[in-house]
């Protein structure tokens, strides 16, 4: 697995409240966009990515760690520890700002990917989101949780109207906002050669799904991906902070027994040559 | 980002962006710009944003703040101009952006408060929304009590059971220590196939190290399986049954 990350505040916001935080050794990897004024935000979105990957690093030592909330049945048990890592970082959001004594209401958004044996593993919470691209096809793989996703999905609002709405920021859930929260999980295997790109809705606001695969095919590396995306988004007006984490599953890299697997095939067949 | 250059003869001092809020100029340290020198102002100056243009007001100093050479109280600023506080420079950059994208805040922010503002649906009207959407949705999705969960009946090769109730999100027909139906045997690949449900309840099959066939046909891309199917891939038969 390849990864690059970068964050940028934008053109028009003074602070950038998006925070992430990449840990390959446990294969995981979170972004957060926060909200809320006097620094609340820039607070939340870090407390999110910092719970996070404790409780993932914790798990990690010791995997019978209990997990947070409520199981969740038809997932592996990688989404249920995502799920309760998400819960407890939405209870430390919860607890700070009870704390601060209401004054600030903060909250945040949350993309957590951890890629474990076969699969990638994803929850989420809020407008933020997780793309895959695999053999040309782009696909946004999290449900925003905002007024509008939730109309279009319920048939209230057709994809035409809801591309006109001016409800886009309005979020329906969000971490630290309520005592408890719902969060998200899915996973997807993950196959040579597939490009996961998480991102802030600074990235997506500004730019088209065609500009965002336009540049992961124009480079191999995630990096210089994840940069001149946040580039392109600033050019395009650069309205809110981005953040954009870009993973590449490169067909050498993912394989142990690739080279067994050439022998039989022959050096030039199959994915290996792509 | 629109920027303020402040110089001391021909060396850069500092960058500063201007943004929503404006930079104020002096000697004392709470401004955005510390001149320190005798020759400037505690309060000297402030530079910000009206209307959209790139403004500068003198805080009626004792020296003076001089745009251009010119003495100014009040004045529009443009890209390459110079204002020049005591033996300090601070030279404009990239006004002409600052210009359009101030502009844009301001108007975006007459139409729709916040309009780049990730907010809250705050208490009561979530509330209203969601109940109003699970009514919606209630009409629209089967209860999860009557949902029916099909079943991979293995018609033919080698695996660990004879038959695999589809209860996850992602399905792994393969080797993998993860895989559900797990296959047997030597060359078996970790993945050969994936089923996943959406979020609708219906089930879709996908290539993975290989791409399977349904009823006799290579898919080409996702296909949504029907009761009945029979999916064939890296030496096995399943069918998908979904029981009444």
């Amino acid at each position: 697995m390849e990864f690059g990350a970068r964050s940028d505040s934008g053109r028009v916001r003074g602070n950038n409240e998006d925070s992430f935080r990449l840990a390959p050794e446990l294969g995981l990897f979170v972004l957060s966009d926060g909200m809320g004024g006097l620094q609340a935000g820039e607070v939340a979105s870090k407390l999110a990515v910092d719970t996070i990957v404790a409780h993932c690093t914790q798990a990690a030592a010791d995997p019978s760690l209990a997990t947070f909330g409520k199981h969740i049945e038809g997932v592996s048990d990688t989404c249920n520890r995502l799920a309760s890592a998400v819960r407890l970082a939405n209870t430390e959001i919860y607890e700070h700002a009870k704390n601060q004594g209401n004054k600030a209401t903060m909250g945040a958004t949350v993309v957590v990917l951890c890629f474990v044996e076969d699969r990638v593993c994803i929850a989420h919470v809020g407008d933020s989101r997780a793309y895959l691209l695999r053999s040309g096809s782009f696909d946004q793989l999290t449900e925003d949780h905002s007024f509008v996703a939730e109309q279009v999905r319920r048939g209230m609002l057709t994809v035409e109207e809801a591309s006109r709405s001016k409800m886009h920021n309005v979020l329906t859930r969000a971490l630290g906002i309520d005592p408890q929260v719902d969060v998200d999980v899915t996973e997807e295997l993950l196959m040579d050669g597939d490009v996961y790109v998480v991102c802030s809705d600074g990235l997506f606001r500004e730019l088209t799904t065609a500009q965002i695969t336009g540049v992961l095919e124009e480079t191999d590396d995630p990096q210089r991906a994840a940069s001149r995306l946040v580039d392109l988004a600033n050019e395009a007006g650069g309205g809110d902070n981005i953040t954009v984490i870009v993973l590449r599953n490169s067909p050498k890299s993912s394989r142990p027994f690739a080279k067994i697997g050439r022998w039989f095939k022959g050096p030039d067949d199959g994915k290996e040559s792509e | 980002m629109s920027k303020l250059v402040l110089k001391f003869e021909s060396s850069v001092l500092q960058e500063v962006a201007v943004g929503q809020k404006e930079v104020s100029v002096g000697r004392s340290p709470d401004n955005g710009i510390v001149i320190d020198n005798p020759a400037v102002s505690n309060y000297h100056a402030r530079i910000f944003i009206e209307e959209g243009r790139l403004m500068l007001q003198d805080f009626g100093s004792l020296n003076g703040t001089f745009v251009n050479g010119q003495r100014v109280k009040m004045i529009m600023l443009k890209p390459g101009d110079s204002i020049a506080i005591g033996k300090h420079t601070l030279v404009v950059t990239d006004s002409v952006e600052v210009r359009a994208r101030s502009l844009d805040y301001v108007e975006a922010k007459a139409a729709v408060p916040k309009i780049n503002e990730t907010v809250m649906l705050d208490t009561k009207d979530r509330r209203e929304f969601l109940e109003k959407v699970a009514a919606v949705g209630e009409s629209a999705q089967p209860a999860p009590g009557r949902l029916k969960i099909p079943t991979l009946v293995v018609r033919n090769g080698n695996t660990d059971r004879s038959e695999y109730a589809l209860n996850d999100k992602l399905t792994v027909v393969g080797k993998s220590a993860m895989a559900t139906v797990k296959l047997q045997g030597w060359f078996k690949p970790k993945a050969a196939a994936q089923i996943n449900r959406k979020e609708d309840n219906t089930y879709y099959i996908g290539a993975a190290d290989k791409t399977p066939s349904v009823n006799g046909e290579k898919i080409t891309h996702p296909t949504k399986l029907a009761s009945g199917d029979l999916i064939e891939v890296a030496g096995v038969e399943l069918e998908f049954v979904v029981r009444d």
